[in-house]
């Protein structure tokens, strides 16, 4: 290729502007110009285009489907072409204004028409009478353009604002503003503010008021990388190459570049343009790339990607240019990369149900694609992309149901079980640049990833007198950290020749500051840490786990024996590990943990499983201020653990089922909560709103919830209606009722966290203040009983044998309990009752003395 | 020799009253538990919640060693839904706080600075007594606090003006021996009201009293001149009076 052929180009029509587009095959070139006729070109011959004659003058906007493409023009016509018959078919629609542009959705069926009405048209072209209309918008709108699965359309508006509609529902609604990506520009200008979304569908990118290509995820709305294009004019055109590996960009400036998408660097420069390219498209499978340009004529450049970058284009699907791709999972664990087949060291398990970003979740009823989404990622090659980011699994539907999709035929195996994911508990995945490493009550950590090769992580306490904050600098690129009153500890991958590093820095000490670093054995990667105020626990890829005291003396090493590892979580001398056990129902993995005392060298619980239900997920794992291990599940239900110190005892309690909560009755709030710690006998979460499924910047406020055992449904708002209708009676009743819920509910909590108080107490040596608040558990859960009595006695006297079982479940310790009790029976005249409870009250006090 | 001051409190006054009000605080530092004259305050331990005085939670927070939650009916939502409630019903203000039901066997009656109606648990539907003062109070010392301060700012202002346009409408309707109903009608709006009121009354009685004085001395031209006295009658209507 030393000598480049010299890039003719070809008077499609006559001199202005031009359009062009490809099938979607790639076989044919449709161009537009001033006159009025449509050139079809066949890719790979140099004979003369046939021409379509009978089209509208001043053309627009074109594309093409398979086997038709359609045309718009300035008098506001849009129409319909055959290319089998090379003729036009039919008008689809009209607008009052110029047609400015044209999409059309990935399955050939909508046309989105961009005009200077004010309301852009999405048309059916098989059916004009199918019209949706999107009328946000205040202005006219320059471009429009579809996202990969064809339910989304992206609307760059003259005002500087891009609208994004949802087109997946019956009547489209707009999700979406962002304004300061786009300039303003008049709808005839030649500068383009075009939304490019990339082939991989979770990002787009807009050309800037800066003569910049800016990145968006999707997801979140959060700017990743951008181009510097250095053009010095605005950008006139860009396009993503089909695989999205690189960027082609063009200006009024007359020059055209290639860029690589995932370095942005400029990898080639074409200025020996004549006029200014205004349309500008890759072939779909080769290396070409064509383009129109305002004096009428064509190009179609072969070898545009030079011999020594053209490798790039052979790659299969490249990952758009974000700051941390979101797939790294929540904990930073990055998945394999892209590899040829469909090896994984570790099994991946898809992306949780539920996230705004999973197109399979939103696009679950597609109001256009009639096919569904499966079959527009064809993994025809094997390369195991359609799977590979997690995104195209139907994790949602569960790994027993495998998808009549193509995969299936190349898949080796039909069945993979499903594991669960490992995590670091309390922290969030990246989010454009920044991310929270650990989040609790003593304090937060967080890290910002700096233009060069290095974090900067902060540490805030709550508590500012008492711990003073701090800040460094992060060339390691830490991805976990746990903090407690005691000092904060780091971990980081391997990468490289670089083995993964421990650190553990202490807030303060009455000698000089002990902080330390431990390097693991190379290329073990750190699946979980975990920081009690005597230990520190890491739990690695090779499945070991690892306990260091805080001073970094290696205490144990030991094989977890559920694998692969998910996450841990230590208090004081408890360790408690959690790991992937045999396959469950659901045709996921069960949660297996194990409790031990290292101290003592004890394990309390071994290889028990985590109740979960079926097709749900961990979401967090931790101990409770009086050192009772709690887990909070994606189905928003905080359980925790009793009798956990007896081996096989261990069952799992539900403590509050965020469901269930009064704030969520009306049904009018979307939200679900965040959990980052039990405290003072109350659940602290962050409250997170709409779809959002963690918490971001700035750091929002804790919320704390009282335990609420889910024994009945939530309260019911009264509306005010009912309570002037109701009458005396009725209203006692409900009055009543719900007071004995409430009697009921006290119980049943107070009886459970009496019962994880003994155990604790029995455990280790009680404080005082241990002690009194068991004894007020016990006359608690007595005095609930008393009033409950006095309810069934209030009632009648055929509640009295409802009465003395509630009488035989007193606790009374002391001996006086009872003796109110029968006080209180007497009180309401129930004397059999009261006889009862006294000789219930004296086999106590015999069977005390046979014990004795 | 009458006080310079005006009857009734001075919004100083009521201010002072509303510092006894619970507020909930998110603490930034650790603070023993103090034994007051008042009662027991619970210790503080950040970033738990904590119920303060509104005295001692305003002092935190200008040394910066607290943040006060806003009563969720401070939110500009609650507050926007209760300005349209308020304007929609020409008569009458929104209803105050429900009360909590009473502990059994216990005569106590509740009322507001012993009842949480301004912490984080309040309800968000209903103005508490010192929704004015205690608002005007978070928003100077705490504007931080709020998610959108302007917004509650306006709102509140709003709030006053309808409720106190509706005040001095009844005010109207004094005059033949008429009342205004004022359940729901805030501490700093009673202060602010008995200044007129009391003023609108005052000139009514004085209107009737100079009214009086010219019967009373018309009749005692009467009986002067020799018409039967009906005097003995009279004078005992006026000391009814």
């Amino acid at each position: 290729m030393a000598l480049q052929q010299r890039i003719r180009g070809r008077q499609a029509h006559a001199p202005g502007s031009t359009f062009l587009a490809y099938t979607p095959n790639g076989n044919k070139l449709v161009t537009v110009g001033v006159d009025n006729f449509c050139r079809i070109y066949s890719t790979g011959s140099d004979d003369e285009p046939v021409t379509i004659d009978d089209c509208q003058e001043n053309n627009s906007a074109i594309v093409a489907g398979d086997g038709f493409f359609i045309a718009g023009s300035e008098d506001g016509v849009v129409s319909r072409f055959s290319l089998e018959r090379n003729n036009m078919e039919e008008m689809l629609v009209r607008t009052n204004g110029p047609v400015r542009d044209l999409a059309l959705s990935p399955d050939g069926n909508w046309v989105a028409v961009a005009s200077d009405d004010l309301t852009v048209k999405v048309v059916n072209t098989r059916d004009m009478m199918q019209i949706q209309y999107l009328r946000d918008q205040p202005g006219p709108v320059k471009h429009v353009a579809f996202d990969n699965s064809g339910s989304r359309l992206t609307v760059s508006c003259t005002d500087g604002n891009i609208y994004v509609y949802s087109l997946s529902s019956e009547e489209p609604s707009m999700i979406k503003k962002v304004d300061g990506m786009i300039k303003r520009l008049e709808s005839d200008a030649e500068a383009s503010s075009k939304v490019l979304w990339h082939p991989d569908g979770r990002a787009f990118a807009t050309p800037t008021p800066t003569r910049e290509i800016q990145v968006m995820s999707f997801s979140d709305w959060e700017r990743q990388r951008s181009f510097r294009t250095k053009h010095s004019a605005d950008i006139t055109a860009a396009a993503w190459s089909p695989n999205g590996a690189i960027l082609a960009t063009t200006s009024s400036d007359l020059t055209l570049r290639l860029w690589d998408a995932s370095t942005q660097t400029l990898l080639h420069e074409y200025n020996d343009l004549k006029a200014t390219i205004l349309a500008m498209v890759w072939h779909p499978t080769e290396n070409i790339l064509s383009y129109t340009n305002n004096d009428g004529e064509l190009f179609i450049h072969t070898d545009i990607v030079p011999s020594e970058h053209a490798s790039l284009l052979q790659k299969s699907l490249q990952p758009a240019p974000f700051f941390h791709d979101p797939s790294e999972g929540r904990a930073g664990n990055a998945q394999p990369k892209l590899t040829n087949g469909t090896k994984h060291t570790l099994p991946d398990r898809a992306r949780r149900a539920g996230t705004p970003d999973s197109l399979d979740d939103i696009l679950g009823s597609d109001g256009i694609s009639d096919d569904g989404v499966d079959d527009f990622v064809v993994d025809d090659d094997g390369a195991g992309y359609a799977n590979g980011y997690g995104k195209r699994t139907n994790g949602h539907l569960g790994a027993l149901q495998n998808p009549s999709s193509k995969r299936r035929a190349y898949s080796s195996s039909s069945f993979r079980p499903e594991t669960h994911e490992a995590f670091q508990p309390g922290s969030t995945p990246w989010r454009g640049n920044r991310r929270y490493l650990c989040l609790n009550l003593v304090g937060f950590v967080w890290t910002v990833s700096q233009e060069a090769s290095h974090h900067t992580v902060t540490v805030e306490f709550y508590d500012r007198e008492f711990h003073r904050d701090f800040h460094f600098t992060d060339p390691w690129l830490y991805d976990k950290a746990c903090l407690n009153d005691n000092g904060t500890l780091f971990s980081c991958q391997p990468s490289g020749d670089a083995p993964a590093i421990i650190y553990y820095r202490p807030h303060e000490t009455w000698t000089t500051r002990t902080d330390w670093r431990t390097e693991l054995p190379r290329g073990e990667r750190v699946m979980a840490i975990a920081l009690s105020e005597s230990y520190v626990v890491v739990t690695t890829s090779t499945n070991y786990v690892r306990i260091f005291t805080l001073f970094g003396i290696p205490l144990r090493v030991y094989r977890q024996k559920a694998s692969p590892t998910v996450t841990c979580a230590a208090w004081r001398d408890y360790v408690l590990t959690i790991g992937n056990g045999p396959i469950a129902g659901d045709g996921s993995c069960q949660l297996l943990y194990t409790i031990e005392n290292v101290k003592r060298d004890e394990v309390y619980q071994s290889e028990d499983i985590v109740a979960l239900t079926p097709h749900s997920t961990l979401s967090s794992v931790f101990f409770s201020d009086e050192g009772d291990p709690f887990i909070y599940d994606s189905t928003g239900v905080l359980l925790t653990l009793l009798h956990w110190r007896t081996p096989s005892q261990a069952r799992w309690m539900p403590l509050l089922d965020t469901n269930l909560l009064s704030r969520l009755s009306t049904g009018q709030k979307q939200e679900s909560y965040w959990p980052v710690a039990v405290a003072n006998r109350r659940f602290h979460c962050i409250i997170l709103k709409g779809q959002d499924t963690h918490p971001y910047f700035p750091r929002p406020i804790l919320s704390e919830f009282e335990f609420q055992i889910p024994i009945t449904g939530p309260p019911k708002e009264k509306s005010e209606e009912d309570e002037v209708m109701e009458d005396g009676d009725e209203e006692k009743g409900r009055k009543a009722n719900r007071e004995k819920e409430r009697l009921e509910h006290a119980f049943l909590l107070n009886s459970t966290l009496y019962l994880q108080l003994l155990d604790t107490i029995t455990s280790s040596r009680p404080s005082p203040h241990q002690r009194q608040s068991l004894s007020d558990l016990e006359i608690s859960i007595d005095k609930t009983l008393l009033q409950m009595l006095g309810q069934e006695c209030l009632a009648g006297e055929d509640r009295g044998m409802k009465a003395l079982e509630i009488v035989g479940l007193m606790k009374d310790n002391n001996g006086k309990m009872l003796e109110l009790a029968r006080r209180v029976a007497m009180r309401y005249g129930r004397e059999v009752l009261g006889e009862k409870i006294g000789e219930l009250a004296e086999r106590r006090a015999a069977q005390i003395e046979e014990e004795d | 020799m009458a006080l310079p001051l005006p009857p009734g409190l001075t919004p100083p006054e009521i201010a002072f009253l509303c510092e006894m009000e619970l507020v909930t605080v998110i603490p930034r530092q650790r603070l023993e538990g103090l034994e007051l004259l008042g009662g027991r305050l619970p210790p503080l331990n950040p970033p738990h919640r904590t119920p303060l005085p509104l005295w001692l939670a305003l002092l935190l927070k200008r040394q910066r060693r607290a943040n006060i939650l806003p009563p969720p009916w401070l939110s500009p939502h609650s507050l926007s839904a209760i300005l349209e409630y308020e304007t929609k019903n020409e008569e009458g203000f929104s209803p105050t706080p429900r009360l909590p039901p009473l502990p059994s066997n216990n005569s106590i009656m509740f009322s507001p600075p012993f009842l949480p109606s301004s912490t984080a648990e309040a309800a968000p539907d209903a103005l508490p007594y010192h929704w004015l003062e205690l608002g005007e109070m978070l928003l100077e010392a705490a504007a931080d606090d709020f998610e959108d301060s302007d917004n509650v700012r306006k709102l509140l202002q709003g709030l006053r003006e309808v409720r106190m346009s509706k005040l001095r409408k009844g005010v109207e309707l004094l005059d033949a021996e008429g009342g205004i109903k004022m359940n729901g009608v805030g501490g700093m709006e009673v202060g602010e009201a008995r200044a007129f009121v009391g003023g609108v009354i005052d000139g009514l009685r004085k209107i009737v009293a100079s009214r009086e004085q010219q019967r009373r001395d018309r009749e005692k031209e009467e009986r002067e001149n020799g018409y039967p006295s009906t005097a003995d009658y009279d004078e005992d209507e006026m000391e009814m009076q």
